[in-house]
């Protein structure tokens, strides 16, 4: 009896030389040509080559919102590797384990404690893949071929993927690994599940698109009409400046790969004070040393967009881990009263939204405005829909007039507090930009009034940031009591949680901010009207959106911070718990206000 | 230091010359303007107000200068630039200091009034055209005439006191 | 025939009044950066002018151009993004010899390897006027300041030193004690097509020491044009510059006389070749494209 499933978690583990990840991406690629969404994340041991090496696939029939929990299925290349992964590849009363016999571990022996996971196959993985091709190199192919008898899928699109990429290798090498695929299938065929599972297939087999958060949000620039980027290389971020590196000429712009993070900023602002939409994008460590000209562009009244694609912290901290610790930073860094809008992505797709309203935001308040990604998003590959790039609007810089250029003052004191912007090249336009303060024609200045009137108006031209409704996204019932808010990548943790959650009876709903700050006053207020407990999820020990959210705003009383620092990715079932004991919370007060009869 | 380049004295035309008049009272009119700027804007007024008065009298010198060549020469195009000299008659920036005393800055136009002299002294046996010849000698004198003025102001003003500005004033500004 | 419009110094000069104290070299350096741009002759609208921080880095607002005075140390990159934004511009940076040869230091050898057309003016006084007089890099040894009151226990930097073996295609220096030869050097180092340095000894009158003077300066000074020295001689130039601090050399020091590609050139061409195979922007998530 078969069972049909629409989504299906598959963990690897092995050594860096057995191409464990090299075959999920196979996995993925494949998928995305059969029409399956797809998300794939990565994890290693700290050596550049030949370290531990994993990955985990979430396939699915529609959205994937996040990795899952415990794996579907498990394979082991071997148990030394597996097992240095601890709770990235969790192992469950559910999971069909897998791995090579030549390990020679005997199945009721496995050294996983306390689990008993609920098929466990030995395969002589290493022995089929000598006879198809002459080695065990081929062990990863084979691996696919299991999973394609197993769970019924990406037949056609491993082949077609195997041809692609063995093209070059000749003949010979191209025939044996397909063998090895085909003695993988086989292999399956000839030991069944005991609980067959089958994918279904997905509904729509339209084209899907492949990437990560790196390469769309450079994507993005380019679509937003970047002319400049200035970078230095930093884990998890380089990917944006390589694909920068590659495309951006071709549209008349320019990258320099800078001397630091310091000259990568500064050409960044150089570009954008030369009137391009320009950006730059790095990691904690880069930020705390960008800090002065985010500064800088902030009173120059600059447009730029920063991305801080976050890493676990403080200092070098985990440079290949996921973490939100550096909202704070976003918000604050920089001395002296500078605000700066910030925004985060929660997922791969909508990365793309959130860099080119980035732009746009920083070009109509001429601001520096730092998009908050993080390693999980930046460099997970994921398998979406194509997004439809006639729905977005792009915005360029407000530029004088003729009749302003007569007797033009850069910094004129408008209403809005923005002023138009000139660039060397246009005349009439000159203007000393600078990093001291300055009066409405941009000459230096230290008086108190004219300080306070051009704080007042940097603050100021931002406000309208705060009724951007449409930078939110909320879900599930209006008036429920219970809250769940989330940001980042823990925001398609929580979108799951939700859903079980209301599955469960729970009366949730949940608030996802894209724009992080200034915070949209308005927005927080009329979601927690109703609310009377819940939690905010996110990855930091300090729990930085909730402290942030309580400076500004009254919380309700039963909002509490679930948080905890990076690499301990939440999984739906523990927000869920959390939400349970919220909603327990609750009962426990409304009873205690009841009068006692 | 007075420069002149890629002016050839001996083919000087009395139309050059005259011009070359009028640029050099123009920029120690100029020289001198920025100096009382200088000190306006450095609490040295009267220093100031002495430099505002060379700037007039250079203006007006300047002014004659440029009369007469309209006088003789019309609307007839320039070929001495600006570009051609540098400090013939304008007292170089080295010369002024916040608080200096109204001595001391009648001791840089006298300087300044020298070094013109100089210039003049040293280029007439260059000069080829008789009428350059002339207009040289009296430009010459001129100096002369304004060094005995410089004097004598000299001698009007008051001795520099024992306590000197720079005793009094406050240490400079870390910005 | 089609003749340039013609500028005058006075074209380039602001409004904006020089806090600089009377005597300040820094004047002498303003005027001969007016000269040369008149004679070099785009407008002022054309041209950026960026700087950094300090006594010296507030030149660009004097001027009529696009002034940045930016922060301590970092103008030769926004000047380099400016010029890679708009290769068109006429760019301009300066500051101190701290803002460029300390905080900035670490920019300097990468601007010149890139090789932008840019126009690089340091006013070195060895001191840190803005603040009051501490030491800065290329002070000499022994020098007693508010921060080295027993005496600076360091070598100074020696700029052209470093900026020659760092294979700059320009390199000059200048004085306001010979101003006509000032504009010259700066004229020639707008107009010289690659990253041109000019060194100029622009001495401070609050802090600086008596031998750094102008007076002091004019009776020490020696042009490299007489001492026989040919600009093309790089090896020899590198040898002159040894004895900065002891000697005052004026003029140019190094012309490569056959100057490479510009980074901005360079960079014009790549756009071109590669323009062609641009996706439409609305298209660009084609590149992720599985089928």
């Amino acid at each position: 009896m078969t069972t049909t499933t629409t989504d299906l978690v598959i963990g690897m583990a092995g050594s860096g030389g057995d191409g464990i990840v090299s075959a999920g991406e196979s996995l993925v690629a494949a998928a995305a040509r059969d029409g399956y969404h797809a998300m794939m994340t990565k994890s290693f041991g700290s050596q550049i080559r030949g370290g531990e090496s994993s990955c985990r696939v979430r396939l699915s029939t529609a959205e994937v919102l996040n990795p899952g929990g415990a794996l579907d299925v498990a394979v082991a290349l071997n148990w030394e590797d597996f097992l240095k992964f601890g709770a990235e590849l969790p192992v469950s009363g559910g999971t069909v384990m897998i791995y090579d016999a030549a390990t020679g571990v005997a199945p009721d022996q496995l050294p996983l404690a306390g689990v008993k996971p609920a098929e466990v196959f030995p395969v002589p993985i290493g022995e089929i893949a000598r006879k198809a091709t002459g080695t065990d190199k081929a062990r990863n192919t084979v691996v696919l071929g299991l999973l394609s008898g197993w769970f019924g899928i990406v037949r056609e699109g491993v082949m077609r993927g195997l041809r692609k990429k063995l093209a070059k290798k000749g003949q010979a090498v191209l025939e044996a690994n397909e063998r090895a695929f085909q003695q993988g299938i086989e292999y399956a065929a000839s030991h069944p599940l005991q609980t067959p599972r089958t994918m279904e297939k997905p509904a729509d087999s339209g084209a899907k698109l492949l990437t990560d958060g790196n390469d769309i949000c450079a994507a993005a620039a380019l679509f937003a009409g970047c002319q400049f980027f200035g970078g230095y290389p930093i884990t998890p971020s380089t990917e944006v400046m390589q694909l920068l590196t590659r495309e951006i000429w071709k549209y008349g712009g320019a990258v320099l790969q800078a001397e630091d993070e310091i000259a990568g900023i500064g050409a960044a602002v150089g570009a954008s004070f030369a009137g391009k939409k320009s950006m730059t994008a790095t990691s904690g460590p880069g930020m705390s040393l960008k800090t002065e000209m985010i500064g800088l562009a902030t009173i120059a009244e600059l447009p730029l967009v920063i991305v801080n694609v976050q890493r676990a912290g403080p200092s070098t901290g985990m440079p290949t881990k996921s973490e939100q610790a550096d909202l704070y930073q976003a918000i604050f860094s920089a001395h002296g009263d500078a605000p700066r809008p910030v925004l985060a992505p929660t997922s791969v797709s909508d990365t793309f939204d959130v860099t080119v309203e980035a732009f746009n935001i920083a070009e109509q308040y001429q601001t520096p405005v730092i998009v908050l990604s993080d390693q999980e998003i930046a460099q997970r590959k994921e398998v979406i829909d194509p997004i439809d790039t006639s729905r977005f609007v792009r915005v360029d810089r407000l530029r004088p007039t003729p009749a302003e250029l007569e007797s033009y003052a850069r910094f004129h004191i408008t209403e809005s507090g923005i002023s138009p912007i000139s660039h060397p090249g246009m005349k009439g336009g000159n203007y000393l930009g600078a990093g001291i303060e300055h009066n409405e024609r941009g000459e230096p200045t230290a008086s108190g009034s004219i300080h306070q009137q051009m704080t007042d108006k940097r603050f100021r031209k931002l406000l309208p940031l705060r009724g951007r409704e449409d930078l939110f996204r909320i879900e599930g019932d209006e008036n429920a009591p219970l809250a769940l808010v989330s940001w980042g990548s823990t925001a398609g943790i929580c979108r799951e949680a939700l859903r079980m959650a209301r599955a469960e009876g729970l009366r949730v709903k949940l608030l996802v901010p894209w724009l992080l700050y200034p915070i949209a006053e308005k927005v927080y207020r009329r979601f927690f009207a109703s609310v009377r407990a819940g939690v905010v999820v996110e990855q930091s020990q300090q729990g930085q959106l909730y402290r942030v959210l309580r400076m500004e705003l009254d919380l309700p009383r039963g909002l509490r911070s679930f948080c905890r620092p990076g690499a301990n990715p939440f999984r739906p079932a523990e927000v869920v718990a959390a939400l349970r004991d919220a909603a327990l919370d609750l009962q426990r007060r409304a009873h205690h206000q009841q009068p006692q009869e | 230091m007075a420069t002149l380049m890629g002016i050839d004295f001996a083919a000087l035309s009395l139309k050059d010359a005259l011009d070359l008049a009028v640029l050099i009272e123009e920029e120690a009119k100029e020289r001198y303007e920025d100096f009382a700027q200088q000190m306006e804007l450095h609490h040295t007024p009267e220093a100031a107000r002495f430099f505002r008065f060379m700037a007039g009298n250079e203006e007006r010198h300047r002014a004659e200068l440029s009369a007469r060549r309209l006088a003789l020469f019309g609307g007839e195009p320039r070929r001495v630039t600006r570009g051609m000299l540098f400090e013939v008659e304008a007292p170089e920036f080295d010369e002024v200091r916040v608080f200096m005393s109204p001595r001391e800055a009648l001791r840089v136009a006298f300087r300044a009034e020298e070094k013109a002299w100089a210039f003049f002294v040293e280029a007439a046996p260059r000069v080829g055209d008789e009428g350059v010849k002339e207009l040289f000698a009296e430009l010459q004198n001129e100096e002369v005439h304004h060094q005995r003025l410089v004097l004598a102001e000299l001698e009007k003003t008051p001795p520099e006191s024992a306590l000197e500005h720079a005793d009094v004033a406050d240490d400079p500004v870390a910005q | 025939m089609t003749s340039l419009p013609s500028f005058s110094a006075k074209d380039f000069k602001s409004d904006l009044k020089p806090i600089w104290c009377p005597g300040c070299g820094d004047f002498g350096v303003l005027q001969a950066v007016y000269r040369a741009l008149a004679a070099v002759g785009r407008p002022a609208h054309e041209i950026a002018f960026v700087s950094g921080i300090g006594c010296s880095s507030r030149i660009p607002g004097y001027t009529t151009a696009y002034g940045f005075n930016s922060v301590h140390g970092r103008a030769l990159p926004i000047a380099q993004g400016i010029k890679l934004a708009n290769p068109d511009l006429l760019v301009l940076a300066a500051g101190g010899d701290g803002d460029g040869f300390s905080i900035g230091g670490g920019h300097v050898p990468h601007a010149i390897r890139r090789n932008p057309d840019i126009t690089y003016i340091v006013m070195d006084n060895q001191i840190y006027g803005l603040t009051k007089g501490q030491l800065s890099p290329t002070s000499p040894k022994g020098l007693k300041t508010a921060t080295s009151g027993y005496g600076s226990l360091e070598n100074p930097v020696n700029p052209l030193l470093y900026v020659l073996a760092y294979g700059a295609p320009f390199v000059a220096q200048g004085t306001p004690a010979d101003m006509s030869g000032l504009a010259q050097v700066i004229e020639e180092a707008i107009r010289y097509p690659g990253f041109s340095f000019v060194n100029v000894q622009s001495p401070c009158v609050t802090y600086g020491e008596e031998e750094g003077q102008v007076k002091a300066q004019k009776a020490r000074m020696k042009t490299l044009q007489s001492l026989g020295h040919d600009p093309a001689d790089q090896l020899r130039a590198i040898d002159l510059a040894r004895s900065s601090g002891t000697e005052l050399y004026t003029g140019v020091f190094y012309r490569n006389p056959e100057p490479a590609p510009t980074l901005d050139a360079l960079v014009r061409e790549r756009k071109e070749q590669l323009g062609k195979d641009a996706l439409p922007r609305e298209r660009i998530l084609e590149l992720f494209l599985q089928r």
